[in-house]
This record gives C-alpha cells, sequence and structure tokens, in this order.
C-alpha cells in the first residue's frame, strides 16, 4: 500500500466472518470429513462454496467456456488437495485464491494469442443465455424481475474494479473478507471502504434512475 | 506493447484505490444507516446474482463428480513451473509451446502441450504408464508409454482440464489438474 491511501490495517483486526447458510467454521470439519471419505461432507462444500468460486470466475469476465474451465479445474485440484490444505477452516480462500490464478492464467495465454491491448477482445459475450432470456425464465413477478434488471444493468456499468468487486461481495452465502481478499488479490484492509463507496455510487445510480 | 503482464485486468490489489474511480473526493462515509442500507442493497445485488448468473448446473453437478477422483493411493506431483507464468515472454513470438514441469519428490514431469498434441519426458529417465486423465465425465483416459528415456507423447492435445497419472517404479503419480 502506498502512503495516502486508507489505512489498511484499521481493519485488519476484525474477524469477518460474515453469516451464510455454511458457517464457515464448519467447513474444517467438513473437509476433515470428506478426507475421510465422507461424500455428504464433500457435497456440503460444494454447495455451500461453488458460488464463491463462481463469483470470483464471472468477476474475472472470462468467456463462457474458459469461465466453466476454470471452475472444473478449481474443484478438481481441490480434489486432488484435500489432505494437504494446511488449514482446512480457510477452504474457502484457498478455492478463491486458486480460481483468482487460473483466472489470471486465461487471461495471459489470451493476451499471448491476440496482440492486442483491446479488453473488449476479452470481454465476449456470453454464448448461452444472456441475462435477459434467463429473466424471463424467472419472471414471475413483472415488477420485481424488472427492479433486478435494472439493479443488474447499473451493477454491470459500474467501474471495473466496482463491478469485480462486488460481484465477488454478492456471493450466497456472502464470502469472508478473507475470501474475498484471495479471489481478487486486494488487503482484507481496502475490502470494506471499497465496499461502502461502490455500493453508494451504485445506489446513486439507481437513484437518478428512481428504480428502487 | 502490454506483452509481459496482465495490467487493467489484475492491477487490482497494485494500487487498488488510486484509480480515478477512487479518485474524486467523498463526503464523510461512516455512519450506521448508511451501512445498514449497504447491506441491504448487497442483499439484493446477491439475489440478483441467484437469478440472473447462478453457478450453472452442470458445473455443480461436475464439483460433486470431482470427489469421485479423489485418490487416495497417488503422490501428488506440484506444478512447479509453467511456462505461461515463469517464463520471460519472447517478443513477437505468440504461439510459444505451453512448458510445465510437475515435480513429486526426486521425480519430476516435463510436459510440452501445443495445439498438435503432448510430449514429454519423465525424469529420472524410466519407462512408465502414463494416463492421461480428463475429468470425471471421460470414463476412458488415453494411455501413454513412456520409453527407457521417460519420453511420451500424444498426438491430441488435451481439451479442457487434464492430469497426467503415471506408474513408474512401482509407484502412482499424479500431476495437479491443469486448464492447457
Amino acid at each position: 500500500m502506498r502512503a495516502g491511501t486508507l489505512p489498511s490495517t484499521a481493519y485488519d483486526d476484525m474477524p469477518y466472518t460474515r453469516g451464510g447458510t455454511v458457517d464457515r467454521a464448519e467447513v474444517g470439519a467438513l473437509v476433515q470429513s470428506a478426507v475421510d471419505g465422507d461424500a455428504a461432507a464433500w457435497k456440503a462444500l460444494v454447495e455451500g462454496l461453488s458460488p464463491l468460486v463462481w463469483s470470483v470466475v464471472r468477476s474475472h469476465r472470462l468467456s463462457d467456456a474458459d469461465g466453466h474451465e476454470v471452475y472444473q479445474t478449481v474443484w478438481l485440484r481441490f480434489s486432488q488437495h484435500l489432505r494437504r490444505i494446511r488449514e482446512p477452516q480457510k477452504a474457502g480462500s484457498w478455492l478463491a485464491s486458486t480460481a483468482r490464478n487460473e483466472c489470471l492464467k486465461v487471461i495471459k495465454s489470451l493476451r499471448r494469442l491476440m496482440p492486442t491491448d483491446d479488453p473488449q477482445l476479452l470481454d465476449r459475450v456470453s454464448e448461452e443465455r444472456t441475462p435477459e432470456q434467463s429473466l424471463i425464465d424467472a419472471e414471475e413477478a413483472a415488477s420485481d424481475a424488472e427492479r433486478i434488471r435494472r439493479l443488474w444493468q447499473e451493477f454491470e456499468e459500474l467501474g471495473d474494479r466496482c463491478r469485480q468487486l462486488l460481484r465477488v461481495l454478492m456471493a450466497s452465502p456472502p464470502p469472508s473478507y478473507q475470501e474475498v481478499s484471495a479471489g481478487l488479490g486486494i488487503a482484507v484492509g481496502s475490502i470494506g471502504p471499497m465496499r461502502q463507496r461502490c455500493l453508494r455510487r451504485l445506489r446513486a445510480r439507481l437513484d437518478a434512475l428512481g428504480a428502487l | 506493447m502490454h506483452d509481459d503482464g496482465l495490467d487493467a485486468f489484475d492491477a487490482f490489489g497494485q494500487d487498488p484505490l488510486n484509480e480515478e474511480e477512487f479518485a474524486e473526493q467523498e463526503g464523510e462515509l461512516d455512519d450506521g444507516a448508511g451501512e445498514f442500507e449497504d447491506g441491504l442493497l448487497e442483499e439484493e445485488l446477491r439475489q440478483a446474482a441467484a437469478i440472473l448468473d447462478p453457478v450453472p448446473a452442470e458445473l455443480l453437478q461436475f464439483a460433486m463428480d470431482a470427489y469421485a477422483l479423489y485418490d487416495l493411493d497417488a503422490r501428488l506431483a506440484e506444478l512447479t513451473f509453467d511456462s505461461l507464468v515463469d517464463a520471460i515472454p519472447i517478443r513477437g513470438v505468440t504461439d510459444a509451446p505451453r512448458m510445465l514441469t510437475f515435480t513429486a519428490g526426486e521425480l519430476s514431469i516435463d510436459v510440452e502441450v501445443t495445439s498438435e498434441g503432448l510430449m514429454g519426458q519423465v525424469m529420472p529417465p524410466q519407462p512408465a504408464g502414463i494416463e492421461v486423465l480428463g475429468g470425471p465425465q471421460v470414463l476412458h483416459p488415453t494411455t501413454l508409454t513412456a520409453d527407457a528415456m521417460g519420453r511420451f507423447t500424444s498426438a491430441a492435445p488435451p481439451t479442457g482440464p487434464f492430469a497426467l497419472r503415471l506408474r513408474a517404479g512401482g509407484e502412482v503419480v499424479v500431476t495437479e489438474w491443469l486448464r492447457a
């Protein structure tokens, strides 16, 4: 951190174990059970931590094909490392960090294949269902759907850093700040202030629309 | 030229609060009511993501199935060199082969992946039976044989994540999963 930025130490002592359906304290026990052959424990880990892995992948804006392969690689590698993870209770951070590294490798290999600085090429449009299509599927209450669509649209139009940070934060259950830090390579202490700015920036956009 | 870095994409972490995005002065930020509203907005985003950008069902299933590949018998060969990360890029060369080295104790496996296929060598040189694993959906992995010099080749480049499972000198070694 450079001098003049927000103090990063102020938040480091805070125990950021935000709530969620998977109690992060249980993650260590689930890892141990999976090591011992308990398939149900593995399933619980996948269900509880897949949205985090997916969020980290999506925050890096890979193509669908690349994103899917990164996600797959992360879980295959997790199964290999299960016995070797030094701090099983931090399996979420391990997964987030592995996902980030694999995303950066994809971006780096694309850069080599395409001698261009145009980020649009890295930001290919999804070949699968567009948010609009998915939305039609999900559309039971038109006004709710419209609200969500607007929210998502404004979110997508935020700057890269806010979009990236919020995409990881919105994983379900909510990731801890250690996990966000591992997934994005930013200091734990800068997440709180950035989160606040990004959410308020988003709210200002929504207010300007009169949407919410 | 930007052939040497990930700027703009991995710049996160190097200088996160110094971008124009955060450059303007904002008012006093912290108050309890604001924090409460932030939490509500974050929760709305979480609901939106669950509807508009959920984990695809087939990927969830893939991760469930990955447990079947949890291999108690094999020793893990870790990725210790990856040309994508560790090599200095050569200007103008955009299709350099991916060079990988996996290491498990004294044993190492060098692998070169190109669009033509895969070739490699087991070190110290020795014959070995090698399976190219391709994820839980691949029921019949390609099998290769390393000659007395430890060399092996495959005419098919791996698609998607792959790992090599070797039988050499009475033990089983498996490389870390990797996306080629």
